[in-house]
């Protein structure tokens, strides 16, 4: 079935709504609704077919080549990219260290049968787990809605940690004691990051306000 | 975006993200600057906001129309370009 013109341009603006959402989130909340309105207002003075596609398709490439510019200005914006780069090294080297540690104690613990290193291993594997998939469920909910980050992983590590357990539960037959500990003190592990992280921001907005 | 395609006759063509990004960029320079008051509410949209050019704004672009001007008559000395009727 055939739409009208009048719902072609209200399917335009929804999609174009939704395109939205990859600008940079600041961008788009004091810029976005304008945006819309100027398209509309752009597509009712636009009468025929043919100029109307001609105006999607150039929004269209302005979309896709604005939202880069948006984001580099952004990350220039927030706090020197050089200066970012910098402590992302300096984490993920951070990171590494902690990771060849573990694993030598790990290693270290199965081959002598020490049950306190065990619990921990399990633990390690939770963390290691929880992290990778709430972390990611985490960024992106954070970027793309309006939520509170903190609410966000609270609710995140949370749920992803009740389904990992359930499902090592079905997995082995039986309700470990060390799986839950290990879970348990993933999530304590991954939350705590995130309060921490929100209480060092909220400390550097005060100090720049 | 239907205004500056008139005025460059169709030359340049704007979309919301370049309008609305330069938008942006001349606030932080502190080129233009949004109004706070309202036109007469026949007149008026409450979605919309109004944006005027500040002192420096102003400055800057009559700058750049002189180099302009200055760029226009170097050419027009070298024969680049057709005399223009006066009078």
């Amino acid at each position: 079935m055939k739409k009208n013109p009048a719902e072609q341009r209200n399917i335009f603006l929804t999609l174009y709504s939704i395109l939205l959402l990859a600008y940079p989130r600041q961008f788009r909340r004091e810029y976005g609704p304008q945006m819309t309105l100027l398209l509309l207002d752009c597509q009712r003075k636009t009468c025929n077919g043919p100029a109307l596609i001609r105006l999607w398709l150039r929004t269209l490439v302005d979309l896709v080549s604005t939202v880069p510019v948006e984001h580099l200005q952004n990350m220039r914006e927030e706090n020197g990219f050089m200066n970012k780069l910098r402590t992302d090294l300096m984490a993920i080297g951070g990171c590494l260290l902690l990771i060849i540690g573990a694993v030598l104690l790990l290693s270290y613990g199965r081959s002598h049968q020490v049950s306190a290193i065990l619990v921990f291993g399990f633990a390690l594997d939770a963390i290691a787990f929880t992290g990778i998939v709430g972390n990611l469920i985490v960024f992106l909910l954070a970027k793309f809605t309006s939520i509170r980050p903190l609410r966000v992983a609270l609710w995140t590590f949370l749920i992803v940690s009740v389904l990992a357990l359930l499902a090592s539960t079905v997995i082995i037959g039986r309700l470990d004691s060390n799986v839950v500990i290990g879970y348990a003190a993933s999530f304590v592990f991954w939350y705590g990051l995130h309060w921490l992280w929100s209480q060092i921001r909220l400390h550097q907005g005060s100090s720049a306000a | 975006m239907r205004e500056v395609e008139e005025r460059t006759s169709g030359n340049v063509k704007l979309g919301p993200g370049t309008l609305y990004g330069s938008v942006k960029r001349m606030i932080a320079d502190g080129l233009i600057e949004e109004l706070d008051e309202r036109p007469a509410p026949d007149l008026d949209d409450e979605r919309r906001r109004y944006y005027r050019l500040t002192d420096l704004g102003f400055r800057v672009a009559g700058a750049e129309a002189q180099r302009l001007e200055q760029l226009v008559r170097s050419a027009r000395a070298k024969k680049l370009l057709p005399r223009t009727k006066t009078g």
